[in-house]
C-alpha cells in the first residue's frame, strides 16, 4: 500500500510545474532547518519531568536550558521571526497574532513538560466555566476577570496536587485568559473543529518556538552579544515581512483553480482540429461565458448529475463545441470581452437577456 | 510564488503576468491575489479613516446615502444606554426586523425577526423572542459583545427585514442571498452571489456552507456554483437550477456597487448587495478587508483582473 502512495506522489510531483515545485522545496528546505532547531533545543533540554520545586531558587530556563532569566527578553525577537514566517509564508492559522510568541515565553518560564500541563488544566478549566458565566450576561472585563480568577484557582490547585511551586508570574495567566476567551469565540463562529484546528496549530507553532529559542545556537548569539539576536532578527523581518506573493497554504486554498484549468487543456488538446494558441490562451472559463455562445453550457448538462464538471467535461458533444469557440482569434477577443462592458452596460438589460435567454436563439 | 520575493533583492520591474491582454499560461498561480498582496493593496488604496468609516455601518449609512447611494432602511440606532432605557421594542419595533451590530463582523451578533405574534417575535427558525430576550440582546450589541476585542462600546442598528426578490427567493429554502462585488475604485472587478442553504442555517456565509455562484459581469447570470469545494448545478435543498440564472437588474447593481468604493473612500473594496422585492438593489454593508475565497468559486484571478485595469502591484 505504501508503494502505491509513493507512485502517487511521484506521478504527481512529475507533473507539477516549476512554480509550483520552487516553493515545495523551499519550504521542504525551511521545515528541515527548522527541524534541526527543534532537535538541537531538545538535545539542550537537560530535564523534562522535574519538577520547579526541586530547582530551589534558579529560575527555570536557567536550569532546563540555562536560558538566563534577564536573557528571556532576547529570544523574543527570535519568537517573533518565527512568527512571522509562520503567517506569512505558511499561512497558518493561529490565535491572536502574537499570541503563540507569548505562550512559547510562558512556556519557558513554567518548563517543558509543566508548561502544556498547566497551559492545558487552566484552559480545560476555562472552557467548563464560560457556559455558566455566559449566561450571566457579563460583560468582556467581566468575563476576562473572572476567567483570571479561576486561572489562579487551577493554578494553585495543581501546586498543591503536584507538590511543587510553579514559577508563574502574573504574565502567563493572562496568556492563559485570553486564549480561553478566543477559543471560545472561535467555537462559537466557525464551530469546535475549526476551534479545536486553531487551537492545535497554536499549540504547535508555540512548541516549535519554544524548542528554537533555546537551540544552541539561539543561546550562543545570546551569549555572544545581547545586541546581535535583536538586530539580526530584526533585519531578516524586514526584508520577509515584504513578502507579498502566495502563502503555502494558498497554493493548497487555490488548487482546484489550477486542476480545473489542466483538465480543461487536456480536453482541448483531443480534438484534431484545435489550433496550437489555445494552449497559451488558458483561462478558458472566462472566454466560455463571456462569448454570447453561453447557451450551449445548460444544453450539455445532464440533468440527473447535480455534481457535473458541466461544459468542458463531454468529449463527444465537447469537441464540437470547442473547435467552434476556438475559431475566433484568441488575443483580440479578450479584450473584447473587456470592452464589451462598458458597451452593454449602456444597452437595455432587455436586449442583453433576450439574446441569451433560449439556445435556439444561436 | 517566490518570484516575487527574488524580485525584491532585483529590484527589477518584477513579474507583469497577466497584464496586458494575454493571460497567464496555464499552471501559474500568479494570477491569484494571496492574502498577502491583498493587505498590501488595501494599505495603498483603503486610508485609515475610509476603513473605519466602512467598518462602522452606521457612518457608511450615512456616508452612502450622502452619495444617494440606495440602503437599506432604518429603524432606529441604539448608542447608548440612554437610548437604550428609552427604547421599547414592544412599542418601537415592527413585526419583522433585523438587529445588527455596527461594529459586528462576519454576520457575528445578528438577529432577524420574520413575524409576531402577540408580545412575542419568531426568529427565521420559528424560536420565539420575548421583550427580555430582544432588549438583552440590544444591550449586550451596545456593550461591545459582538465586535471584536478592541471595541468596549458599539451601536445597535435596527433595520426593517427586507424581503428578497422573488425570482431570487425562489432559489433558496429560506434565508436572504445576497451580491458580492469587488471593486477596484469604481470598476466592477469580480461578483458573485451567495445563496443560503438548509445547512448554512438561512445565513448567506461561505463559511456555514452557503453556495457560491460566479456571475458573469457582463451578462449578470450564474455560470459556476459552489457549496464547501464542491461543483454544483442545482441548488441542493431546492433542487432549481442555478447555472445561467440572470440576476434582474444587473446592470443597476454593477452602477450602485461601483459607487460605493468611492463614496466611502475606499480603492479596494467588496459591496454586499440585496435584491430588495420593492425597492430593487439596495447596499447592506461595504467591505474594506473582502475575502478572496470569490476566486475559488468565479474560477478567474482577482490579480490578474487588476492587471487588466492597468495595477501593477508595486
Amino acid at each position: 500500500m505504501y508503494s502505491d502512495l509513493i507512485t502517487k506522489i511521484r506521478r504527481i510531483r512529475d507533473r507539477a510545474t516549476p512554480q509550483v515545485r520552487r516553493p515545495f522545496y523551499i519550504g521542504l528546505g525551511v521545515g528541515l532547518a527548522l527541524a534541526v532547531l527543534v532537535a538541537l533545543g531538545l538535545s539542550n533540554t537537560e530535564t523534562f519531568f522535574a519538577m520547579p520545586s526541586s530547582f530551589g531558587d534558579q529560575a527555570t530556563s536557567q536550569a532546563i536550558w540555562g536560558l538566563k532569566p534577564s536573557n528571556l527578553l532576547m529570544v523574543l525577537p527570535l519568537g517573533a521571526f518565527l512568527v512571522v514566517l509562520a503567517r506569512s509564508f505558511v499561512g497558518v492559522k493561529a490565535f491572536g497574532l502574537f499570541t503563540p510568541m507569548l505562550i512559547a515565553l510562558a512556556f519557558l518560564q513554567i518548563g517543558p513538560i509543566m508548561g502544556p500541563v498547566v497551559l492545558g488544566s487552566s484552559v480545560l478549566a476555562g472552557m467548563l466555566m464560560t457556559p455558566t458565566l455566559l449566561k450571566l450576561r457579563m460583560t468582556r472585563v467581566g468575563f476576562l476577570g473572572t476567567l483570571i480568577s479561576a486561572i489562579v484557582l487551577v493554578l494553585v490547585a495543581l501546586q498543591g496536587l503536584l507538590d511543587t511551586k510553579l514559577q508563574v508570574d502574573a504574565f502567563p495567566v493572562i496568556v492563559c485568559a485570553l486564549v480561553v476567551e478566543r477559543w471560545w469565540r472561535q467555537w462559537e463562529k466557525d464551530g469546535a473543529k475549526e476551534a479545536a484546528w486553531q487551537a492545535f496549530n497554536t499549540f504547535m507553532i508555540s512548541v516549535v518556538i519554544q524548542f528554537v529559542m533555546v537551540s544552541h545556537i539561539a543561546l550562543m548569539l545570546i551569549e555572544w552579544s545581547p545586541l546581535l539576536m535583536p538586530a539580526f532578527t530584526g533585519l531578516a523581518i524586514a526584508i520577509l515581512g515584504r513578502y507579498r506573493g502566495l502563502r503555502l497554504s494558498e497554493i493548497h486554498r487555490f488548487a482546484p483553480i489550477w486542476l480545473e484549468r489542466r483538465r480543461v487543456a487536456k480536453n482541448a488538446e483531443l480534438p484534431e482540429g484545435v489550433e496550437e494558441d489555445r494552449r497559451s490562451g488558458a483561462p478558458d472559463t472566462r472566454r466560455i461565458s463571456a462569448e454570447p455562445d453561453v447557451p450551449e453550457q445548460p444544453e450539455g448538462v445532464p440533468e440527473s448529475i447535480p455534481i457535473a464538471m458541466n461544459e468542458r467535461a463531454p468529449p463527444p458533444g465537447g469537441a464540437q463545441a470547442n473547435s467552434a469557440q476556438s475559431e475566433p482569434p484568441t488575443v483580440p477577443n479578450s479584450e473584447a470581452q473587456f470592452a464589451a462592458r462598458f458597451g452593454t452596460s449602456a444597452k437595455l438589460p432587455v436586449n442583453k437577456t433576450w439574446v441569451i435567454g433560449s439556445p435556439e436563439d444561436v | 510564488m517566490f518570484e516575487n520575493l527574488s524580485s525584491i533583492w532585483r529590484k527589477g520591474d518584477g513579474r507583469k503576468v497577466g497584464h496586458g491582454m494575454e493571460p497567464a499560461p496555464f499552471g501559474s498561480l500568479d494570477e491569484i491575489l494571496g492574502i498577502n498582496m491583498r493587505n498590501a493593496l488595501i494599505a495603498k488604496y483603503n486610508p485609515r479613516s475610509a476603513i473605519e468609516r466602512a467598518r462602522d455601518k452606521v457612518a457608511a449609512k450615512v456616508a452612502l446615502e450622502a452619495a444617494g447611494i440606495a440602503c437599506t432602511g432604518t429603524i432606529a440606532v441604539i448608542d447608548d444606554h440612554q437610548k437604550l432605557n428609552a427604547f421599547k421594542p414592544l412599542r418601537d419595533m415592527p413585526d419583522a426586523w433585523a438587529i445588527k451590530p455596527a461594529r459586528g463582523s462576519q454576520g457575528d451578533g445578528i438577529v432577524l425577526s420574520v413575524r409576531r405574534e402577540g408580545d412575542t417575535w419568531y426568529k427565521g427558525s420559528g424560536s420565539p423572542l420575548t421583550e427580555t430576550d430582544v432588549m438583552h440582546h440590544i444591550q449586550k450589541v451596545v456593550d461591545g459583545g459582538f465586535s471584536g476585542d478592541t471595541v468596549s462600546e458599539d451601536a445597535a442598528l435596527i433595520e426593517p427585514l427586507i424581503i428578497a426578490d422573488p425570482t431570487l427567493a425562489d432559489l433558496v429554502p429560506e434565508g436572504l442571498p445576497d451580491l458580492r462585488v469587488i471593486c477596484l475604485h469604481d470598476e466592477p472587478i469580480m461578483a458573485m452571489l451567495r445563496l443560503p442553504t438548509n445547512a448554512s442555517d438561512g445565513k448567506a456565509n461561505l463559511h456555514q456552507r452557503a453556495i457560491g455562484a460566479g456571475v458573469d459581469l457582463v451578462t449578470g447570470q450564474i455560470t459556476r456554483a459552489l457549496v464547501r469545494g464542491e461543483v454544483i448545478t442545482h441548488h441542493p435543498d431546492t433542487g432549481t437550477k442555478l447555472i445561467g440564472y440572470q440576476v434582474p437588474g444587473w446592470d443597476r447593481v454593477l452602477e450602485l456597487a461601483g459607487k460605493c468604493g468611492p463614496a466611502i473612500g475606499l480603492g479596494y473594496s467588496g459591496s454586499d448587495i440585496v435584491l430588495d422585492k420593492n425597492d430593487g438593489p439596495l447596499i447592506i454593508e461595504v467591505n474594506a478587508h473582502p475575502g478572496i475565497e470569490i476566486q475559488n468559486i468565479c474560477q478567474l484571478g482577482l490579480k490578474a483582473q487588476m492587471a487588466r485595469l492597468g495595477e501593477d502591484f508595486k
